[in-house]
């Protein structure tokens, strides 16, 4: 695959995350907590890592967050984003490339959902200089394991339909 | 869905539930009041009450004037100010809910408010 042709796919990736972060806004969730997303942006990030591998995962992220930002214009939930972003992303690629003998998509999407809820508690614990938001955490996690199995279950469905339909992108991947 | 999968949502559910009743012991068992640091009407800083931060002392700079508050075991006073008559640090530690300690010409007010409980979550913004 050329190097235009992997730069369009990237590019389309951050815009279908874009779409589903615009949409996921618009959908109630059926409990009230303040933090907790469906995370279906994750899907796509998801899906990066494992076809492009860890340095478009994270570059897919963070262009997330950043044109999210300028999207929404609320710079606070940017910072919160963006730490996410990258810590779920380093995590996610830690548990697919070493663990992918024991865990399955599923679990690294809930790897990735932890990490994302654990670096935002965190960022807010540093920005309001109060270590009781942590106590926050436990909910956060609970509502995450939800979110996780469902992304990783999507995934796990992305993945295979791209491996029939775009063998390109699986085939010379080493030569990019 | 894998074994690997299934023991690693195993462990966040007991994690999640074992630090939830970790919590509910230790954390929110003292008093619940938080030092409230208003300028010109607005909340700057909200602090709450910790072993950790006894001693601690916080500057408030702003463009009406400088002032240093120190946090103690439950109480909180201004120890420095720019402002003329110092009555502020005159007044010494404040602990009970209600009681303020104002800065008229620096427009600052330290204030002792209640219930915080789980209000401090409310600030985050998504």
């Amino acid at each position: 695959m050329r190097k235009t042709n992997k730069m369009i796919f990237i590019s389309l990736l951050v815009s279908v995350g874009l779409a589903l972060s615009v949409i996921e806004s618009a959908i109630p969730l059926p409990i009230a907590m303040p933090g907790a997303r469906l995370g279906l942006s994750n899907m796509v990030v998801l899906v990066t890592l494992v076809v492009f591998g860890f340095k478009d995962g994270i570059k897919v992220g963070m262009l997330k967050s950043t044109v999210l930002m300028l999207i929404t214009g609320s710079v606070s939930s940017f910072i919160y984003s963006i730490s996410g972003a990258i810590l779920s992303c380093v995590l996610m690629h830690i548990a697919y490339r070493y663990f992918s003998r024991i865990f399955s998509l599923i679990g690294v999407s809930i790897v990735g959902a932890a990490a994302h809820n654990f670096a935002q508690v965190s960022v807010a614990v540093m920005m309001l200089s109060n270590t009781r938001i942590y106590s926050y955490l436990p909910f956060l996690l609970l509502v995450s394991l939800f979110s996780g199995y469902f992304v990783g279950l999507s995934s796990t469905y992305i993945v295979e339909n791209l491996k029939k339909n775009f063998r390109v992108l699986f085939s010379r991947q080493e030569t990019i | 869905m894998t074994k690997g999968d299934k023991i690693l949502v195993l462990f966040i559910v007991l994690l999640s539930f074992l630090s939830f009743a970790y919590i509910n012991r230790y954390a929110f068992s003292d008093q619940e009041k938080f030092i409230s640091v208003q300028v010109n009407g607005e909340e700057i800083k909200k602090i709450l009450f910790d072993q950790q931060l006894v001693g601690h002392t916080i500057p408030v700079e702003t463009e009406f004037g400088y002032n240093l508050i120190e946090i103690g075991d439950g109480q909180v006073r201004v120890i420095e100010a720019d402002c003329p008559d110092k009555i502020d640090v005159k007044q010494g530690y404040i602990s009970r809910i209600g009681e303020t300690i104002v800065c008229l010409p620096n427009k600052l007010v330290v204030e002792i408010k209640g219930e915080s409980g789980e209000d401090d979550i409310d600030i985050m913004n998504y």
